[in-house]
């Protein structure tokens, strides 16, 4: 073995390894970051920063797996909190009765919503509880949480909890919920949040094409499925404050949601937000906290919650699967007359980021294309499903999906190159988008060529 | 209560756990070797990878009673913040990796790899990842980093181990 290096933990390595390290070995060092320049530029200039590689600040703790997430935290007395959650997609809440669950080994609290001051939450509307209390919507609803020891005392505990209900007629079809009959989830109206763009006269617009084009599109429901599953951790500091740790990637508006559901100053919250495992919009809201801050303060010791993959899968949200109703309206040589587009979102039992996602589907849903007619409406709907909310893009692929299938068929009908018919009608340097936005910077024309050529797209025989 | 006794990381460590208790949360909870990760505990996602005399295993799918005797390596054992193995290098190198939470599991596979094959094809890498899965990156460069680590003068000499200078 030849020289061990200073470091005692490099010592250490040496020894465990055990395996033979022969000379001078190539030394590994971070290396300067390169220097990105300023990042202010004129308008339609690209950043000097695109190009360049840059060493992430965090990789080097992450390679060696020193990062520290929210679930390898842990606070001396820290208690484990598991969440019972409906077997039911729809039903009232006749009784939760948690005595037994008490009595089991390690059990030192439960919670149940109706302990909780304020037990609503949600990013545009707070139609959600923290843990139901006298209905239930989908199968992931939270009804009690128990504190205990270890989590397997808290999940044993689980199943000690008896809970009655009355089914509930339950709707799994958003396009069953529009119907005026149709049973109703929350308040009068299945449909929460809509949005229209309508530009020109869509109905013109087709008495003039040559060709209409109709077809319905559908996309399922995805779950982020981040590697880390979400966590929370709360404990009271002795000054009384509020402390919650939590893999929440919006810590602020937590914060708010904290502040609003625990009915708490928010200059009493201290939100510390954790590297977060991936989130890809799934943990863009809060999820235990409240429940977590009350079980620390009936315990008065810190607590704990972290999902299984199950939780994940149930309790967290979606991307909302859409049904898109596309009709469009084309002259012979391709040019795009009038585009008419019905979104259905399902957006599951509760709001989430449903209004931001109906919006922005319905703004990007007829394409990059110039389009003098254009008549879009979106709706998201509740339905008895998993709550479907934030995920990157916001409801954009669901439509990109849709309008670039059209695309391709309008060209196979005309018997044009799927290529030059988006070229035909893209986007250019100060089009008008569909919302009225003069476009600056478009680079679809170049994107577009760039990627045919690189793909091999304009070769013969492919 | 069982006894179990294992060598992790060249030094022995001891504990007292009821029969269901994992690997991982052996590692994670008794000794605080919070390194391989948590994902899905039921051997899908890579996360909690881990060698057990020199097999990568899922810790999550063992029973520490089961490793009674054994010797484990885990991520703790594999380089530190100036003392990086080849394949982390590597991986920084070439900002392999972005929110983290796979990379304890994949540095790990990748080592099982290039321990018995250090001239591995690309095909070989994929392989040897199946096991692992990475939500963010898509792959591509992680499995061009374990290529790069392999052309390292550590690995091809057939070394595991790469000193660093400071940060
Ligand atoms: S946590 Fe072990 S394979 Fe996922
Ligand atoms: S880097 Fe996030 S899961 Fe791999």
């Amino acid at each position: 073995m030849s020289e061990k290096p200073t470091k005692e933990k490099t010592a250490d390595l040496g020894d465990l390894l055990a395996e033979p390290r022969v000379g001078q070995l190539p030394a590994v060092t971070r290396g300067p970051i390169p220097v990105v320049q300023a990042l202010t530029v004129g308008a339609n200039q690209q950043t000097p920063a695109v190009g360049q590689r840059v060493t992430r600040l965090d990789i080097r703790t992450h390679v060696t797996g020193s990062t520290r997430y929210i679930d390898d935290l842990a606070f001396p007395g820290m208690l484990h909190v598991k969440i019972l959650r409906s077997t039911q997609a729809h039903a009232r809440i006749l009784s939760i009765d948690t005595t037994a669950a008490r009595a089991m080994p390690g059990v030192v609290a439960t919670l149940t919503g109706d302990e909780i001051p304020e037990n609503s939450f949600g990013s545009s509307y707070q139609d959600q509880p923290v843990l139901a209390v006298d209905r239930v919507r989908h199968q992931g609803d939270g009804l009690v949480a128990i504190a205990a020891e270890t989590e397997q005392q808290a999940s044993d505990a689980l199943a000690a909890v008896k809970v009655t209900y009355e089914p509930l007629p339950a709707l799994f079809d958003p396009l069953e919920a529009i119907r005026p009959d149709a049973p109703k989830i929350h308040r009068d109206n299945n449909v929460y949040a809509s949005k229209v763009i309508i530009r020109g006269d869509v109905e013109k617009g087709f008495a003039e094409s040559d060709q209409i084009f109709e077809r319905r599109y559908r996309t399922q429901m995805i779950e982020h499925v981040p590697m880390e599953p979400f966590a929370a951790i709360a404990l009271w500091e002795p000054d009384g404050q509020l402390h919650v740790y939590s893999s929440n990637g919006r810590i602020t508006l937590g914060r708010a949601d904290l502040a609003r559901t625990l009915q708490m100053p928010m200059n009493r919250i201290r939100v510390t937000a954790t590297f977060i495992g991936g989130n890809f919009g799934g943990k863009n809201e809060i999820r235990t906290e409240p429940i977590l801050a009350l079980l620390a303060k009936k315990t008065r010791q810190p607590v704990k919650a972290t999902f299984n993959r199950e939780d994940e899968f149930i309790a967290s949200t979606t991307r909302h699967p859409i049904i898109m109703d596309y009709k469009t309206g084309v002259a012979d040589d391709g040019h795009l007359i009038a585009r008419s587009v019905r979104l259905v979102l399902d957006g599951g039992a509760y709001a989430s980021w449903s209004e931001t996602t109906v919006g922005k589907a319905a703004i990007l849903a007829a394409g990059p294309y110039r389009i003098p007619n254009v008549h879009v409406e979106g709706h998201a709907v509740y339905t008895n499903k998993t709550v479907t909310g934030a995920m990157r893009g916001f409801g954009a692929p669901q439509v990109a999906f849709a309008y670039e299938s059209q695309m391709d068929e309008i060209a196979n009908t005309l018997g044009m190159d799927p290529l030059a018919i988006r070229l035909l009608n893209g986007f250019s340097e100060g089009s008008i988008s569909h919302t009225g936005q003069v476009l600056q910077a478009v680079a679809l024309e170049e994107t577009l060529l760039t990627a045919a050529k690189r793909s091999g797209w304009m070769e013969e025989g492919t | 209560m069982h006894q179990v006794e294992m060598m992790v990381n060249g030094q022995v460590r001891r504990a007292e756990v009821p029969a269901e208790t994992t690997l991982l949360s052996v590692l994670r909870e008794t000794w605080g070797l919070t390194g391989s990760k948590l994902g899905c505990d039921v051997g899908d996602c890579g996360a909690c990878t881990v060698l057990v005399d020199g097999l990568s295993v899922n810790a999550c799918l063992l029973l520490a009673v089961q490793v009674d005797g054994q010797e484990v390596l885990t991520i703790e054992g594999m380089g530190g913040f100036d003392y990086l193995h080849p394949i982390q290098a590597a991986f920084e190198r070439l900002s392999s990796i972005q929110c983290g939470f796979c990379a304890p599991g994949i540095v790990i596979s990748a080592k099982a790899l290039i321990d018995k094959n250090p001239h591995p094809t690309e095909q070989e890498i994929r392989e040897a990842l199946a096991g692992n899965l990475c939500r963010c990156t898509g792959y591509t460069k992680i499995i061009e980093g374990i290529a790069e680590a392999c052309r390292a003068p550590a690995i091809t000499d057939g070394i595991s181990v790469t000193e660093s200078g400071h940060v």
